[in-house]
């Protein structure tokens, strides 16, 4: 655990110092990350205004919802998405050898190459949108603060799945940068309140691509809309993360190369 | 003028073979393009309840709107932008600035190939989608302006892009502005929201700003109204205007272009 740490500091400390290199460049995509991660609250509250709604959930319950998905990309883009680029390209490149002759396992390693702090912006915007969106709802009680912790690590796991899912695709589909693309569009259904989808779309995003658990049950407990049953999240991502290591590690064994 | 013609159509002939390698790339829109949509779908389901109209536009205008945008999407999609800024970072510009062609006519060409390919993989395939599955009404009030609108909106896509990865003469590392200038082109074109949902204020500065020519003008020719800011044109009207902007657009790329190739230097590759 101790040499993981040191390791996650050595990179983060790396990774900081070559941002540093290209401030104007960093300080760019961080408020792109920050204006990106606004635009579909901007519409939201576009909508609002213009007197329509989603059924039973006021303005700033939806923003919750959302505001939710932001923060838990916040945390899992920094630490686990940036290996889906370094699969990408160093498979493309052939040079993903490297990785495998490095003295840690592979996925270790290519989460701490594909480490990026740009993305801790998400973090600010989904900070602003959190805290605008609780000062319009009433203050949850501290059970419904603790069901909410617990299910915001469910709801990271849960991304961290997803990368490895995208990340071990892509030792078979050599390059395809549309994975991001893929996953932008399944998780669209994960910044919306669940129950504007129809019975089976909901069971669908509970059980099957469990995307709903991301943001719409963390807020729901957080709104005090869900009991204590709703933690059976925290087992369904557990599972989740296995499956996805399994996964990508099992894809690992398609990567071919010729030597760097 | 000939002869240019016959390059245009070799460089666009030879990326839609090259691209052609690698459809899976674009077949992915198959499953993006249906699923985004499927989630506009149940939004504006849940927002339709116990309302006719939402400023103006039914629920069938709506999903209309969100069909007829993707598609336009996808066929006046453009990556000019990345590709310039790619080549004069790496050095490889150098070996445009030899060719008895200049590298926007280039960059034009290859875009013409790579598009009339998605034609066939994205467009198309999607375009059915939406009819057969989602049942859109995708029938264009005016086919001969809708069109129009469509190529211009084409045109106007690359030019804007292209003037972006013009940024990269200027800029050591133009990667942050290009995304964050194509994020609010996007927002400011009308993909996620009709522009008729921003306050009146900000609908007056984007009636006078270019991002509505690409995406949201030519998808409300194609619905067969036009109303941005309090200001209704006819269809003739909008796409007249439409091409005037493509026109003013493509000057003043031509200019940048030009001071660009000053600034160039480049040392072997």
């Amino acid at each position: 655990m101790k040499e993981l740490l040191a390791c996650w500091a050595a990179v983060i400390r790396v990774k900081l110092a070559e941002q540093m290199a290209y401030r104007s460049h960093f300080a760019l995509s961080v408020l792109l990350l920050v204006i990106g991660d606004l635009v579909v609250p901007l519409v939201t509250l576009l909508v609002y205004r213009s007197g329509a709604s989603f059924p039973g959930w006021s303005l700033h319950e939806a923003l919750l919802v959302q505001a939710v998905f932001v923060l838990a990309k916040g945390i899992a883009f920094p630490f686990f998405f940036g290996m889906i680029g370094t699969t990408l390209s160093q498979v493309r490149e052939g040079t993903f050898d490297l990785l495998l002759l490095r003295p840690r396992p592979a996925m270790l390693m290519a989460m701490l190459l594909g480490f990026d702090p740009e993305d801790f912006g998400r973090l600010l915007s989904g900070a602003v949108l959190f805290g605008f969106a609780l000062s319009g709802v009433v203050v949850p009680h501290w059970t419904s603060w603790l069901q909410f912790a617990l299910l915001f690590i469910a709801s990271i796991a849960i991304l961290c799945a997803m990368s490895l899912f995208l990340s071990g695709l892509l030792f078979r589909w050599v390059g395809s940068s549309r994975v991001f693309d893929i996953f932008d569009a399944m998780t669209g259904f994960g910044m919306y309140p669940g129950t504007i989808f129809s019975k089976t779309m909901q069971n669908i995003l509970t059980y099957v691509l469990p995307i709903g658990l991301i943001a719409f049950v963390p807020a729901s407990a957080l709104l005090g809309r869900s009991g204590w049953g709703s933690l059976w999240a925290l087992g369904s991502a557990a599972l989740l993360m296995l499956v996805g290591i399994w996964y990508w590690n099992r894809m690992l064994k398609n990567y071919t190369s010729a030597g760097g | 003028m000939k002869r240019q013609l016959a390059m245009i159509r070799a460089i666009g002939f030879v990326t839609y073979k090259e691209w052609a390698a690698f459809r899976s790339h674009m077949l992915a829109s198959l499953l993006v393009g249906p699923v985004l949509f499927l989630v506009q779908v149940f939004i504006w389901q849940a927002m339709f309840e116990g309302k006719e109209t939402i400023n103006g536009l039914t629920f069938a205008q709506m999903l209309t709107y969100f069909g007829v945008s993707t598609l336009i999407h996808y066929i006046s999609f453009d990556f000019a932008d990345w590709n310039l800024q790619m080549l004069v970072r790496s050095g490889k510009f150098v070996t445009f600035a030899l060719r008895p062609m200049p590298h926007w006519l280039f960059a034009l060409a290859q875009k013409l190939g790579h598009r009339s390919l998605a034609l066939g993989v994205e467009v198309l395939p999607v375009l059915l989608l939406f009819l057969f599955l989602f049942q859109v009404n995708l029938m264009p009030a005016s086919p001969g302006w809708a069109l129009l609108s469509i190529v211009l909106s084409f045109f106007m896509n690359f030019f804007i892009n292209y003037c972006v990865g013009l940024t990269a003469f200027w800029l050591v590392r133009a990667e942050g502005v290009r995304r964050v200038f194509l994020l609010l082109k996007d927002v400011c074109a009308g993909v996620f929201l009709p522009l008729s949902f921003f306050p009146e204020v900000v609908q007056k500065l984007l009636f006078f700003l270019p991002f509505q020519f690409i995406t949201y003008l030519p998808t409300r020719v194609y619905i067969g109204e036009y109303e941005l800011a309090g200001i209704r044109l006819s269809l003739a009207e909008a796409v007249g205007l439409q091409a005037l902007a493509v026109l003013i657009t493509a000057g003043l790329t031509l200019a940048l272009y030009h001071a660009a190739l000053k600034r160039f230097t480049g040392v072997g590759v």
